[in-house]
């Protein structure tokens, strides 16, 4: 009797088939980027679309070619932060065209799409079960977004991540060997410990881990013009977990920011401050990282 | 997932696939040797579990005829303001037309934006004093949100 693997095709299902046509499209829409980076922590509340939206503005005030991908579809941040909240999605002559912040970075986000007011759902005909296939869906829109929009030639592309470390590893699974990742996380052990945990987890694979940033290392007082502690330093009996990997930068919470980020205002603003020039340093660090100069 | 037929040790054919009914497909399979034919009844689990990875279910041309109508917007409930939700209100704007070139450009959207995406494109149209959405229309829609 035959076996599975003795009989070609699925019988007319197709569903193989549509997979790597599937698979085939995203391939197809990412040829023209250079990177792709994701920006990712394990732990929530890190700053990680903070830093992605700005890191991407300090790259692009680089000259470089710069587009982010919320992957948070359930809790979208940048479409808010870079002022695309209201985009027009306008298909073009072969895929549907980004809209772009005033300084040029193209930006997709589910914040364009659902109103804040409304949760993201999805049709389903095993409602009330959707922790059996829920990622699954998520995951196929993301292959939908990667496939349809023009993301066209890039230096790089962003993804900033959901929390989880689990999401982390399965983002880095579903985007392949190419996606490098880059991690958020912030002067708490509990943080730190979290973080470690994806570090862990994504060195089992292939993707490259290029370093972590530290966000809210101490805040910025303009009244003092100082960077004052924003966590207790670490307990000499409990050291911070090892990250093993390497540190870009540590980047100070300013007030400021969070405001701007709010009213989607660019980082221009903050240029000439700490933590503009905080940005910048990670954003140098980053693009040294990805492209080193060649050996002499 | 495959069916073999084991009196003719050959690969059975996917032939029909049923309405939906309450979540549960029924998936009419043949043998091409001996024309026995047996259905697989899905429940909810397994429809939705091949769903989520974003295919169709049914034989090609099924699968071609239905590529509009069948998932559809998965969340177009959720979408404000599309063309449809405007109808009826006061103030009912002005039907826009789209021509098949602009039509054909519009079923490259993904369905899950293309409700917003139609909706806005036949305002920019309106706000310019336009009656029909050409490649033009589409065109100038592009250059003017800055893509």
């Amino acid at each position: 009797m035959k076996r599975y693997h003795d009989i070609v095709g699925d019988g007319g299902s197709g569903i193989l088939e549509q997979v790597a046509e599937q698979r085939s499209r995203i391939a197809d829409g990412l040829a023209g980027v250079r990177h792709l980076v994701a920006v990712g922590s394990g732990k929530g509340g890190v700053g990680k679309s903070t830093l992605t939206l700005h890191l991407a503005g300090a790259l692009r005030a680089r000259g470089l070619r710069i587009a982010i991908l919320d992957a948070d579809f359930n809790g979208p941040s940048q479409a808010r932060m870079a002022g695309v909240q209201r985009a027009l999605f306008v298909p073009g002559s072969h895929k549907v065209s980004l809209p772009r912040t005033k300084n040029g970075i193209a930006v997709f986000s589910m914040g364009s799409v659902i109103a804040e007011s409304e949760a993201l759902d999805f049709e389903s005909t095993a409602s009330g079960e959707s922790h059996t296939w829920r990622a699954t869906r998520e995951f196929s829109l993301l292959g939908e977004i990667l496939a349809s929009f023009e993301w066209g030639a890039l230096d790089l592309l962003m993804f900033d991540l959901p929390p989880g470390a689990e999401r982390t590893v399965q983002y880095a699974d579903f985007l392949g060997p190419r996606t490098s990742f880059l991690l958020v996380t912030i002067p708490s052990e509990v943080a730190r410990g979290v973080v470690a945990r994806s570090v862990a987890a994504l060195s089992k694979g292939p993707n490259r881990l290029l370093g972590y940033v530290e966000n809210m290392s101490g805040y910025y007082c303009r009244d003092c013009d100082a960077i004052k502690p924003l966590f207790v330093s670490a307990d000499a009996q409990n050291t911070p977990a090892d990250l093993k990997i390497p540190c870009l930068g540590t980047v100070p919470f300013d007030p400021e920011l969070a405001r701007h980020c709010d009213q989607g205002f660019p980082l221009a603003a903050l240029a000439n401050t700490p933590v503009g020039r905080a940005l910048d340093h990670v954003a140098q660090q980053l693009l040294d990282t990805l492209e080193p100069e060649p050996s002499r | 997932m495959k069916f073999l037929c084991v009196p003719c040790d050959s690969p059975m054919k996917l032939q029909t696939v049923g309405p939906p009914d309450r979540g549960s497909l029924s998936i009419v399979y043949s043998c091409p040797e001996c024309g026995y034919e047996i259905a697989m009844l899905t429940n909810a689990y397994e429809t939705q579990a091949v769903q989520s990875l974003g295919v169709r279910i049914g034989p090609e041309t099924s699968r071609e005829a239905s590529a509009d109508a069948g998932a559809g917007c998965p969340f177009a409930s959720m979408i404000p303001a599309t063309e449809d939700a405007q109808r009826g209100q006061v103030g009912e704007p002005a039907p826009v037309r789209w021509t098949a070139a602009a039509e054909a450009r519009l079923a490259k959207v993904p369905a899950f934006v293309r409700p917003m995406a139609k909706a806005g494109i036949e305002r920019y149209a309106r706000d310019n004093g336009c009656s029909e959405v050409d490649e033009k229309i589409l065109e100038a829609a592009r250059e003017f949100f800055g893509m």
